[in-house]
């Protein structure tokens, strides 16, 4: 008890303790706001209106050349774009392209950052060449293509020609169309893939390889017991990334085929610009930008849904 | 049962020469630590036995048999890392029933679904279960066995790496600083641990570490390395007590022994008006002798007059059980104490508490038979077999 007392704190009544002044925990309280306030205010000029704009006009008939003057129409440009087979077309153009053009680019740039990831001698080099895609200017990348894929004097129709196959037009021609499209589209973006996956690699710790090594594991072992897991997550954000951007790409398929040909590269945007710009009907391009929106914003939920079920089961 | 022979063990990185021409012979069953500073090659070494690193030159026998070529898992060794280098993604049990699943694992098991129940297949299995029982009871790791390394303290990855090294019944243990990561009093519990297992498997241990105090309590044989040379080999008893050089002498005790700048006198080494006995078996001729004492074989007292080193206390660090004493000597002395010791002060070990006081003058007293005499030009032990052989005549210095 005496003990007690003696390292007591003179009696002083609780409620007549106050908080001392501080203007540094004014500003801790108000700081965050200030820092993502630009941010904000730049979403909603720039994304929140323009998106509640969109829909808007969506519900209306606005033609090109008034855009003030849009008639209201319901749903109307909804109901006819959803019973119109060259939605679907574009909806299945749209589905095709995302899905190759991903598919290759996480295969061929994991795998080029899997090899780039060994050391060798020029690695530094080839590394850089590989690179370099991503740094081309998108409009440069779809004309050196359609120099390259061009009928008459396209390099790929010398090369096939000595291969002793006949011209083809490959952006003339609905076989080839996509796969153009695609192709290029994956050169293009590979890169990123590479160096995202790359920067992955380089993270895992070297003891992890060597205790496999002790353990006596081969390389597939090896790659399914330390690779994978370590860049798993990193491949799923980039796979992500690389299908909100295909769903969204315009400049190299419009640039190569124009959405052609016979509309087998018509993507939900390349049409949304041939809505609005072709066919001056900006009601109806806006309906099929809202849908595609609701197409990004399913992956995207679909992507959070797969994450929280690989945390629930790292836990 | 592995003897390990090391020939003529050289590694260069590039023109930096981290290991140059080592040998040893380590006896089946022996606790061998190699004991250096950072960058004295001994991780490297460690690695050059393991086959993770390839020597530049030299042989790594195991038995009769030179392994150089083989993988490390063909040379039938466990390795543990500083870092634990566990699995994160598998669970507790399955990190230690890693290398016996990869046993049974054939190439077609890789198929995706097959590979799946595979894993489940082997892992459930009567002997690997077992065998993860038993190794997991051995570690305290039972309750753990379903969680991630994510989950566990840095003390319990690290049993789980001992465990995942054991599981496999290696014929030899490689342990890179396994308790660098940890805090104090996990590595004195982990420590009783390593050296239990040490008994419980009888198998060779060769443990790298830059900890004295792990060296000396674990240890049945040290390996002192420095700059990739070996400073000295030996028992932790005689390291202790006969260090080989003025290097070991100053890397091992802590504090570390005190040198002192002696000049010889009619064949005795002499420290001020304070004649030391000569050392066994050599006779001095002139000159100077660094001699060397450890801090418990020396003590201080306020009086002035009797019969040792004045000096003057500067530092007293109460460590409760015993008193460390930093006393300055006279500098009339001329010990030369601060380019042998790095230290200007001579430190005194003594039980108990002391009375006195920093500023007091004191005397230093010598227990003289204790002492250790090096070349004072090589820093070499006089009493070491490679120095007497000049004829036991000291090439002397001055």
């Amino acid at each position: 008890m005496s003990l007690r007392t003696s390292i007591s704190p003179p009696a002083v009544a609780q409620n007549q303790i106050q908080d001392a002044p501080s203007r540094h925990h004014m500003w801790q309280r108000i700081s965050p706001y200030v820092y993502i306030g630009p941010a904000v205010i730049y979403l909603i000029i720039f994304m929140i209106i323009p998106v509640v704009q969109g829909v808007q006009l969506s519900f209306t008939k606005t033609p090109l050349v008034r855009p003030d003057g849009g008639t209201g129409v319901g749903l109307e440009n909804y109901s006819r774009l959803l019973s119109s087979p060259q939605f679907y077309n574009s909806l299945g153009a749209t589905i095709l392209y995302t899905a190759a053009t991903v598919i290759f680019a996480v295969a061929i740039g994991g795998g080029a950052a899997l090899l780039l990831n060994q050391a060798f001698k020029g690695r530094t080099i080839v590394r850089a060449i590989i690179t370099l895609p991503w740094a081309v200017p998108t409009v440069a990348t779809a004309l050196i293509f359609s120099w390259i894929f061009n009928r008459s004097d396209g390099v790929l129709n010398e090369v096939v020609g000595v291969l002793g196959v006949g011209q083809q037009g490959w952006l003339v021609d609905p076989k080839f169309g996509m796969a153009a499209v695609v192709l290029t589209s994956v050169w293009k973006v590979m890169p990123l893939v590479m160096l995202v996956v790359l920067a992955s690699l380089q993270s895992i710790p070297s003891e992890l390889y060597e205790a496999t090594r002790m353990d006596g594991a081969g390389a597939l072992e090896t790659f399914k017991a330390v690779t994978w897991p370590h860049i798993a997550p990193t491949v799923r954000v980039v796979t992500l990334l690389m299908t909100i951007w295909s769903i969204r790409r315009f400049e190299i398929i419009y640039l190569l085929t124009g959405g052609g040909p016979v509309d087998s590269t018509n993507t939900l945007v390349v049409n949304v610009y041939r809505q609005a710009f072709s066919n001056q009907e900006l009601g109806r391009a806006a309906a099929i930008g809202a849908l595609g929106l609701v197409l990004s914003l399913l992956v995207t939920v679909v992507y959070f849904m797969l994450e929280r079920r690989n945390a629930a089961k790292e836990a | 049962m592995t003897k390990l022979s090391l020939r003529n063990i050289s590694k260069r990185f590039g023109d930096t020469r981290v290991i140059d021409d080592f040998s040893a012979e380590v006896d089946s069953g022996e606790f061998l630590v190699l004991l250096g500073a950072s960058g004295s090659g001994k991780s490297t070494l460690l690695r050059i036995i393991a086959g993770l690193t390839d020597a530049s030159s030299g042989d790594v026998i195991f038995d009769n048999l030179r392994v150089n070529r083989q993988s490390p898992r063909e040379r039938d060794v466990a390795f543990v890392f500083q870092s634990y280098a566990l699995y994160p993604h598998l669970t507790v049990r399955d990190n230690i029933a890693f290398p016996l699943a990869l046993d049974k694992f054939k190439g077609w098991h890789h198929i995706p679904g097959i590979s799946m129940v595979a894993r489940r297949v082997f892992g459930a299995g009567k002997d690997i279960s077992e065998r993860v029982a038993k190794v997991s009871a051995m570690l305290d790791l039972d309750e753990y066995a379903a969680r991630k390394p994510g989950g566990l303290s840095g003390g319990q990855r690290q049993r789980v790496a001992l465990a995942r090294a054991l599981i496999r019944n290696p014929s030899m243990f490689l342990l890179d600083e396994p308790l660098s990561n940890l805090d104090a009093k996990l590595r004195a519990e982990l420590r009783g641990e390593i050296v239990r297992l040490h008994r419980l498997t009888g198998k060779t241990f060769i443990y790298v570490t830059h900890d004295q105090v792990e060296a000396m309590t674990m240890a049945t044989q040290i390996v002192i390395l420095h700059n990739g040379e070996v400073q000295q080999h030996a028992t932790p008893q005689e390291i202790y007590a006969k260090p080989a050089n003025t290097y070991v002498a100053r890397f091992i005790g802590s504090p570390p022994m005190n040198l002192m700048n002696a000049t010889v006198e009619d064949g005795f080494p002499t420290l001020g008006n304070l004649r030391l006995p000569a050392p066994d078996g050599i006779r001095l001729q002139g000159g100077t002798v660094t001699a060397g004492l450890r801090p418990e074989h020396l003590t201080v007292s306020a009086d002035t007059g009797g019969r040792g080193l004045p000096g003057t206390v500067r530092r007293i660090e109460d460590l409760g059980a015993d008193t460390l004493i930093g006393v300055q000597p006279d500098p009339a002395l001329n010990l030369n104490m601060w380019e042998l010791n790095q230290d200007e002060l001579i430190w005194i070990r003594q039980e108990g508490q002391t009375r006195l006081f920093a500023g007091d003058a004191c005397t230093i007293e010598l227990e003289a038979q204790f002492a250790s005499y090096f070349n004072s030009r090589t820093g070499m032990n006089l009493a070491s077999s490679e120095q007497t052989s000049g004829a036991g005549v000291l090439p002397l210095r001055g």
